[in-house]
């Protein structure tokens, strides 16, 4: 994650999504979607409700099984694995190891309700990874100060606003290191005064060269700091490009509409 | 910038007219309550008048029941201390008590296996729910003192030595009320927002370890209180074991009674009895309640005493023994 060869590291692909299908029910909620992310790379998607983009990223990490197509993180499949020249769903707990990589980040927080905010940044590297005791401690305080929750760690989730339990959600997840970092409408359960708050967290992430899969409305956001936005529809990319082309010169018309509509 | 602040709301003078513009300047304070309303309630004729009605008929089964011989309340009193009586008492606890436990553990066992992804084991957990459930208490107690018929000998010895009537009851209890109890906890483990699990998978559990460890710490908050209920009904259910002669309160009731024939004396000593059990343990279950009630997730309700607002992790914190001192300490 050091930002010490850029140039080199943005060259290899992170996160390949090659030709995914998938059907929730009788509803074909995506179909076939292609997207690649470049190590260091943020990547924004844009859509309309329903166009697919939280399922996509629940693919991603295989909380939901895909029906078709391949999706792959630093080169190797997850969820999946071929031996003898047989795809085999793997076991839960070769799924739960690739999922350590991939942070996740929902829109409706789900800090576990039990623990406070520090025990909800050290429950990933202490009990999954089994870090010893005071590096993980050590660690999950500096990350709280940098999303700026150093004084409510003691805090519960019950106990903080939104944008606080937001920004201590961002923290456990990127407690356990994680290579790619995936942001689901992180900010689209917020009271407006709160989302800045969540935002500037995020940028300083994407700023220290995380990977960053951004699935958001915030278009100011997108603009400032995606590499690359890509616009869904109804289970299909529909554009996929540099972030300002996109988003002031839409090539395909139903990006046009849909930005005029959310700005 | 922050002196002046738009006001919508109770701070606006009440003669604010249609159309007009309030600032709030500094030094501008809305006006204090002087003093909480009284307001006294009425005693209306409805509850006069059924108050005088219950005092009526209660007087009048009191007064026709009082002198009857076969309502000797000396022997009441004579038997409601007895050592056999408190000895009957003690089991009837024992049994409860150690009923519940087993049913419970058993019950995690269940409504973990009923919700678990790997489909025989769901589908044996709903059968054993289904099967405790459905057959009737008082049936499964029967069926476990009638073992011997169907294996006459378990491991080598003698299954009617093996089992009395208490090791009977207590199966037999225990196996019912985990069939109820699985549906309770399961119940909980439901009441728990899927994005908990989403969360615990996505960090890199597995979803046996999400439900686990995630969960079911979380649905501790909706398991307790049905739990008190079920254990007030446990106390009055071991009286089925009076059937298989189990040593509880109401076997020993029936054993006195069987002697010296004084059935009603004997039966009020039972009753009341059972009515301070169930008493004791609703007192308890209030409690309980109130304390789970008061912390929904979510509620910022300052706790009595405690300096930090409540939540429910502080209330499950203290019944599973976690550290609930760490907060205290501050
Ligand atoms: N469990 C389900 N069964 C059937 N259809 C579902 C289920 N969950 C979601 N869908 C459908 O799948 C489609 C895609 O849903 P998804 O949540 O991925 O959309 P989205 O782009 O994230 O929308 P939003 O912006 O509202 O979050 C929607 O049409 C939705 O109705
Ligand atoms: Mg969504």
């Amino acid at each position: 994650m050091e930002a010490t060869a850029p140039v080199i590291t943005k060259a290899d692909t992170m996160l390949r999504i090659d030709g995914v299908h998938k059907w929730l029910g009788d509803n074909h909620v995506l179909k076939g979607v292609d997207i690649e992310v470049r190590t260091g790379e943020i990547v924004c998607i844009l859509g309309p409700s329903g166009s697919g983009k939280s399922t996509l990223l629940r693919c991603i990490n295989h909380l939901d099984p895909v029906d078709g197509g391949t999706i792959e993180i630093a080169g190797e499949r997850v969820g999946y694995e071929t031996r003898s020249g047989h795809l085999y769903e793997q076991r839960e707990r070769q799924v739960a190891k690739a999922r350590q990589q991939i942070g996740m980040v929902f829109q409706h927080f789900n800090l576990f309700g039990h623990m406070t905010a520090l025990e909800n940044v050290t429950y990933g590297p202490a009990k999954i990874l089994g870090r010893p005791r005071k590096q993980v401690l050590a660690t999950a305080r500096e990350l709280l100060a940098k999303v700026g929750m150093a004084d409510r760690a003691e805090a519960y989730p019950s106990q903080l606003s939104g944008g606080q339990q937001q920004r201590v959600a961002i923290a456990r997840a990127l407690a356990m290191e994680p290579r790619l970092m995936m942001f689901d409408e992180p900010t689209s359960a917020l009271d407006p005064e709160l989302v800045g708050e969540v935002l500037a967290t995020m940028r300083q992430v994407a700023e220290e060269g995380m990977t960053m899969v951004v699935v958001t409305h915030e278009i100011g956001f997108a603009r400032e700091v995606a590499d690359r936005v890509v616009f869904m529809d109804q289970g299909r990319v529909l554009e996929d490009g540099p972030a300002r082309e996109v988003l002031d010169d839409p090539r395909h018309e139903r990006t046009a509409t849909f930005l005029r509509r959310v700005r | 910038m922050m002196t002046e602040v738009h006001s919508a709301g109770q701070s606006q003078p009440a003669a604010l007219g249609v159309g007009s513009h309030y600032v709030r300047r500094a030094g501008d304070e809305p006006a204090m309550q002087e003093a909480p309303l009284r307001a006294r309630h009425r005693l209306g004729y409805g509850q006069i008048l059924a108050l005088i009605a219950a005092l009526v008929a209660f007087g009048i089964f009191v007064r026709s029941q009082a002198g009857n011989p076969n309502m000797d309340w000396n022997v009441t009193g004579e038997y409601l201390f007895h050592p056999l009586i408190l000895n009957g008492v003690a089991v009837t606890i024992q049994l409860a008590v150690l009923a519940m436990l087993i049913s419970i553990v058993l019950a995690f066992g269940v409504a973990v296996a009923i919700q678990s992804t790997n489909k025989v084991a769901s589908a044996l957990g709903r059968a054993y729910v289904w099967f405790f459930r459905g057959v009737p208490m008082l049936v499964q107690v029967l069926l476990w003192y009638n073992l011997a018929v169907l294996f006459p000998t378990i491991l080598g010895r003698d299954t009617n030595t093996l089992i009395s009537g208490f090791t009977a009851g207590l199966f037999a209890l225990s196996l019912a009320e985990s069939g109820y109890m699985a549906e309770i906890i399961r119940g909980g483990i439901l009441s728990v927002p899927a994005g908990q699990t989403d969360a615990g998978v996505s960090l890199g559990l597995t979803r046996g370890q999400a439900l686990r460890r995630i969960v079911l710490p979380q649905s501790i908050r909706v398991i307790i209180p049905p739990t008190g209920n079920q254990f007030i009904g446990m106390l009055k259910a071991t009286s089925l074991v009076s059937v298989i002669g189990g040593s509880d309160l109401l076997t020993r009731a029936q054993l006195i009674y069987g002697q010296n024939f004084k059935i009603l004396p004997l039966l009020v000593v039972a009753v009341l009895w059972y009515l301070v059990l169930v008493t004791i343990a609703s007192i308890g279950q209030y409690f309980l309640e109130k304390r789970f009630n008061n912390s929904q997730p979510g509620s910022r309700q300052a706790r009595k005493g405690a300096g930090t607002p409540g939540t429910t992790t502080t209330a499950i914190r203290s019944m599973t023994g976690g550290a609930l001192w760490k907060r205290q300490r501050r």
